[in-house]
């Protein structure tokens, strides 16, 4: 494998359906989880995805996980965009299978608008559902939410 | 447990300021491209409408441009009126004028500006489609259909609620969901 493969390789983090999503999250018990999920064919995703990256170097006290839902003809343009910015959090692929189960398997309220961000607490449960456009400062309140939760 | 039975009652209920199905349609007034004004009101008598929250700039939606074109084509000569309203604040009433006439839109495409029809219906993706049977009962809400390449397509969503509308049947999915871009609205 090229360096470039292998770069790839380090990032882009593999295939989940609903459940693996789910069970991605439950395996950061413990601390507190953002869940980004995203296109590289939706503009605000991509605008919004340099401040959860910077949030995500500065956070060390919180998981950030991400599932990119493009489709596998995106899946070049996916790649370039996760080689070139190298985010420093997983970058997983939305397994094939109908976009309803996967939407409702990942939270019944969200309408399946990306992007979409969900925050866990430390326990696993969801306390935040940002849909749409959002700003660091709404995902750092719904984080401080979940702390209080505690 | 508390908080688990909250979450469960909550996924149950609509969104709020959202319509739900079963409930009246309200009749409102928008701006065309033209400018000019069409009052809902005047739709009534049509055997349905069909509503539907659309972009100029959004990929998905632009994926469905020549499936809505088409279905309100065959369905319109049905007596069915089709609707396409614009809630994005950054696309401009020129930039959909010229949106529909490349796309061959043979329905109104009205700019919601504001998005205050956005919220009065909880629309929070584009497409985003809504059904009214003859007596402006909600009668579907949700996609077009289940594969947004069109090329893959097992679930005739839309198809299916006027089949079922014009037939006087109930629908037999009254609500889908879809991936779609958020509905740009304006800064609270």
């Amino acid at each position: 494998m090229s360096a470039a493969g292998l770069l790839l390789a380090a990032v882009l983090a593999g295939q989940l359906d609903a459940a693996g999503v789910g069970r991605t999250v439950a395996t950061q018990r413990g601390r507190p989880v953002v869940l980004a999920l995203w296109a590289t064919w939706c503009e605000p995703c991509v605008k919004e995805f340099p401040a959860l990256e910077a949030m995500a170097r500065e956070r060390k006290d919180v998981a950030f996980i991400s599932v990119s839902i493009d489709e596998p003809e995106d899946r070049k343009t996916l790649e370039a965009f996760v080689a070139e910015r190298r985010p420093p959090f997983p970058v997983y692929v939305r397994a094939a299978g109908p976009d309803q189960a996967f939407i409702d398997g990942v939270d019944r309220e969200w309408s399946g608008v990306v992007p979409v961000t969900l925050v866990y607490d430390r326990d696993g449960r969801r306390l935040g559902l940002l849909q749409g456009e959002h700003t660091r400062a709404d995902i750092e309140k719904a984080l401080a939410r979940a702390k209080a939760a505690r | 447990m508390r908080l688990t039975r909250l979450a469960v009652i909550a996924a149950a209920l609509p969104a709020a300021g959202a319509v739900a199905i079963g409930e009246k349609l309200q009749p409102f007034k928008l701006n065309d491209v033209s400018g000019k004004t069409m009052d809902l009101a005047g739709l009534q008598g049509k055997k349905a409408v069909v509503l539907m929250f659309i972009a100029t700039q959004c990929p998905v939606s632009n994926a469905y441009n020549e499936r809505m074109a088409a279905l309100s084509r065959e369905y319109g000569a049905r007596g069915v009126a089709f609707v396409g309203i614009n809630s994005n604040r950054q696309e401009s009433v020129e930039e959909i004028a010229g949106h529909a006439a490349q796309h061959g839109f043979a329905f109104p495409v009205l700019k919601d500006v504001g998005n205050v029809q956005a919220d009065h219906f909880g629309a929070q993706v584009t497409p985003e489609i809504y059904v009214y049977d003859p007596g402006w009962v909600l009668r579907y809400h949700g996609r077009i259909d289940d594969d947004r390449s069109g090329a893959n397509v097992k679930s005739q969503d839309l198809r299916n609620a006027l089949d079922a509308v014009l037939r006087g049947q109930p629908v037999p999915v009254a609500e889908t969901k879809a991936f779609g871009c958020t509905i740009k609205r304006v800064a609270q």
